[in-house]
């Protein structure tokens, strides 16, 4: 579904980012794990090319993402509060991009019943989104990725700022849509919730794939034991 | 304590990311307030001979006096849209261990130096030097410029309390605005001589050297309103503010697929916005603009004149607005790269909706037609010229303006935004239509020059597909440098 071949993303003299292959196969759910800097937002970025790469391609559904815009009509995609417009409500944002995909108010309505558990109490206020606090900002714009019929979903560190009930709701949703065939994207800086939802987790650093695998009942020891401080 | 505030004040204005970066702007700005400031010094330094001539029989230092009340007047009014509130600032002080009446009295403090008391000083001082201190007495120098950098003070903490005050009654402006112009009416058409009573007042004062106590304690009173009002407005930001919302839904553009969709968006952005709706509010000072050139026989005859204010009453909401197209957008830029829209329908949702607002301006000033039948030609060809031209050309150098604007904050003497491309921007658009009449004025058919505008507008209409599709190509080929910038707040 989404290829990297030789891709290099350079700022001045410093490499953010260099991947020299990776493949994710439809179908999967894939955590995205590393420090501040590391370069798991650059990652994103490059996939749904908010900025160029230095060197290489990067594919989706083998078009380059580039070069074509096909890839919009089925990806959807949250990284921060970037990709929400200040001025609407929630309801109307969700019309808004709800109508960038054919899809009427009605659809809206019955996609916000179907969905809640995550947030349902404030939707219906008259509150524009830059007045919503971080949490539920973060809430429409993750609603707005599965509102589109996505074939993949590419989320931001989406658990930051989520309350526990948010949190526990989106993993399951998480889980019921990868069962469903949906592809993932998600990095986070929380090894329980991502060793939990995904199937394969990436672990970056300094620019790097350091670690490529499936998820098995002993990664997050592995990852944990990764991350501990080293006291000397 | 103090000095530290006054260190990091200083270095959030040096620091400011609108300062580092256009170093074009901040100097023509610069250059904008020497030049006010050397008028003003001139001014003042021959403004007895002036006095003197307007009124022989009155002592000049007098009718100086009498004249500050316009001054305070007019300063009260100038402060009142561009001086900003200087209270945001203080939010992260007001956990840490400082007395916080400390900082209060800091924000007002600080509010002293300021553009608007300068000038003050500025207008003040020679006259002051040059007559004031030449004849009068010690006690009544001392005693007249006590009272009057008092008056100066109060203006400046008067218009903190205006301002928050009429913040919540907007209708409060207008008659804010009327109480102003009427002082004036009323002092011009001799009805009220406003001066001589500010003069005779200010007189009073100077010759009973005790009674500057009076204008010193209203000081002190404005001083502590203002003081009161900041005190109880620190946690405004914390409250919630239920307003009624009428929310304008714009639902029959829902019918128009994408970019109906778009231009709804867009309307909302206009709308809900402080700026962009200020920016209307101001583009509709300049539909007035023809009061002043048409009623003038200078100008009514004159073709290049009436283009030149042709495009100032029919494009002014165009060229204010469309100066930013991308910017206004800036903060979520990044929503539009990777949603299902076609940069196509992008720019021609752009296109239309200032062209809606092209047409309404020339809708609204077509009654100028009155003062001279030809205004109506004039202006239908500079509309078309607008919609047609003028809206491919800000579309294509607006790919050049890389700097994000803050949509909640004011527009008045707010630079945000602005950048070296707007002020080359407006030689095309404010010369070309020129440039168009010109060969065939030379020739003696300033008419057919009026036509060649209209058809060249047109004819761009005609072909607003290949140029938007030209427009697209530019678009493409800035998008990520755009959108890098944008993401720097």
């Amino acid at each position: 579904m989404i290829e990297f071949h030789q891709v290099k993303k350079i700022y001045g003299t410093q490499t953010a980012l260099s991947v020299e292959n990776l493949q994710i196969k439809q179908g999967e759910c894939v955590g995205l794990i590393g420090n501040n800097g590391a370069g798991k937002t650059t990652l994103l970025s490059l996939i749904l090319d908010l900025i160029p790469a230095t060197e290489g391609l990067v594919k989706s559904k083998d078009k380059i993402v580039s070069k074509t815009e096909d890839w919009k009509t089925y990806t959807g995609s949250f990284l921060n509060e970037g990709f929400l417009i200040p001025y609407l409500t929630p309801i109307e944002f969700l019309e808004f991009i709800a109508g960038l995909h054919h899809k009427n108010i009605a659809d809206v309505k019955q996609f916000i019943a179907d969905n809640a558990g995550f947030y349902v109490d404030n939707m219906y206020e008259k509150k524009y989104l830059r007045e919503l606090s971080a949490g539920n900002k973060n809430k429409v714009g993750i609603l707005a990725t599965m509102l589109i019929n996505p074939e993949i979903i590419i989320l931001d560190e989406p658990f930051a700022n989520l309350d526990p009930s948010s949190q526990s709701w989106l993993k399951l949703k998480i889980k019921e849509l990868h069962a469903n065939g949906i592809t993932f994207i998600i990095s986070s800086h929380d090894l329980r919730h991502v060793t939990e939802i995904s199937s394969r987790v990436l672990l970056i650093e300094n620019g790097l794939i350091i670690k490529d695998t499936h998820t098995n009942p002993d990664t997050l020891q592995e990852l944990e034991n990764y991350f501990q401080p080293q006291f000397s | 304590m103090l000095s530290s505030l006054l260190i990091q004040q200083w270095k959030e204005k040096t620091r400011a990311p609108y300062w580092q970066k256009s170093i074009a702007i901040n100097i023509f700005l610069i250059i904008i307030a020497l030049y006010l400031i050397g008028n003003m010094l001139f001014i003042s330094f021959f403004i007895d001979s002036i006095l003197l001539d307007i009124f022989p029989a009155t002592e000049v230092v007098k009718s100086f006096s009498g004249i500050l009340i316009f001054y305070f007047l007019t300063d009260l009014f100038m402060r009142f849209f561009m001086q900003p509130l200087p209270t945001l600032s203080v939010q992260p002080y007001l956990t840490l261990p400082i007395h916080k009446n400390n900082l209060f009295h800091y924000i007002l403090i600080k509010s002293i130096p300021n553009f608007f008391n300068l000038i003050a000083l500025v207008f003040i001082l020679p006259f002051y030097f040059k007559v004031v201190c030449t004849t009068k007495p010690a006690a009544f120098c001392v005693a007249w410029l006590i009272t009057v950098f008092s008056l100066v003070l109060i203006n400046n903490y008067l218009n903190f309390i205006l301002k928050k005050y009429m913040l919540k009654r907007p209708s409060f402006i207008i008659i804010f605005i009327l109480l102003i112009a009427g002082l004036f009416y009323l002092s011009g058409a001799e009805i009220l001589p406003v001066n001589d009573y500010f003069a005779a007042l200010l007189w009073y004062v100077a010759n009973h050297f005790y009674w500057v106590i009076i204008p010193i304690a209203l000081l002190i009173a404005i001083y502590a309103l203002a003081f009161r009002m900041i005190r109880e407005n620190r946690y405004i930001q914390n409250q919630q503010q239920e307003k009624k919302r009428n929310l304008g839904n714009f639902s029959v553009l829902s019918n128009y697929g994408e970019t109906g969709n778009l231009l709804k968006t867009e309307l909302k952005l206009l709308f809900r916005n402080k700026r962009p709706k200020s920016t209307l509010y101001v583009s509709l000072m300049f539909l007035l603009y023809g009061f002043i050139f048409y009623t003038n026989e200078k100008y009514i005859n004159n073709y290049p004149w009436l283009i030149f204010i042709a495009v100032i009453v029919t494009s002014g909401f165009v060229i204010t607005y469309g100066q930013f197209f991308f910017s206004w957008e800036g903060s979520f830029f990044d929503l539009y790269l990777v949603q299902k829209i076609s940069i196509y329908n992008y720019l021609k949702s752009k296109y239309l909706f200032v062209s809606f607002f092209g047409i309404l301006s020339f809708i609204i000033t077509l009654p100028y037609a009155f003062f001279n039948i030809e205004i109506a030609y004039i202006n239908i060809a500079i509309m078309l010229y607008n919609i047609g031209v003028n809206t491919i050309i800000l579309l294509f150098f607006c790919t050049y303006n890389t700097k994000a604007i803050d949509l909640s904050r004011s527009p008045f003497m707010n630079y945000q935004g602005t950048s070296a491309s707007q002020f080359l921007v407006g030689i095309p658009i404010f010369l070309l239509p020129l440039l168009l009449y010109l060969p065939f004025s030379l020739f003696g058919h300033r008419e057919y020059g009026i036509l060649f505008i209209g058809l060249t507008g047109f004819v761009a209409i005609i072909l607003h597909k290949y140029l938007l599709q030209y427009v697209e190509k530019q678009f493409l080929s800035r998008k990520y440098k755009l959108a890098v910038d944008f993401r720097k707040k």
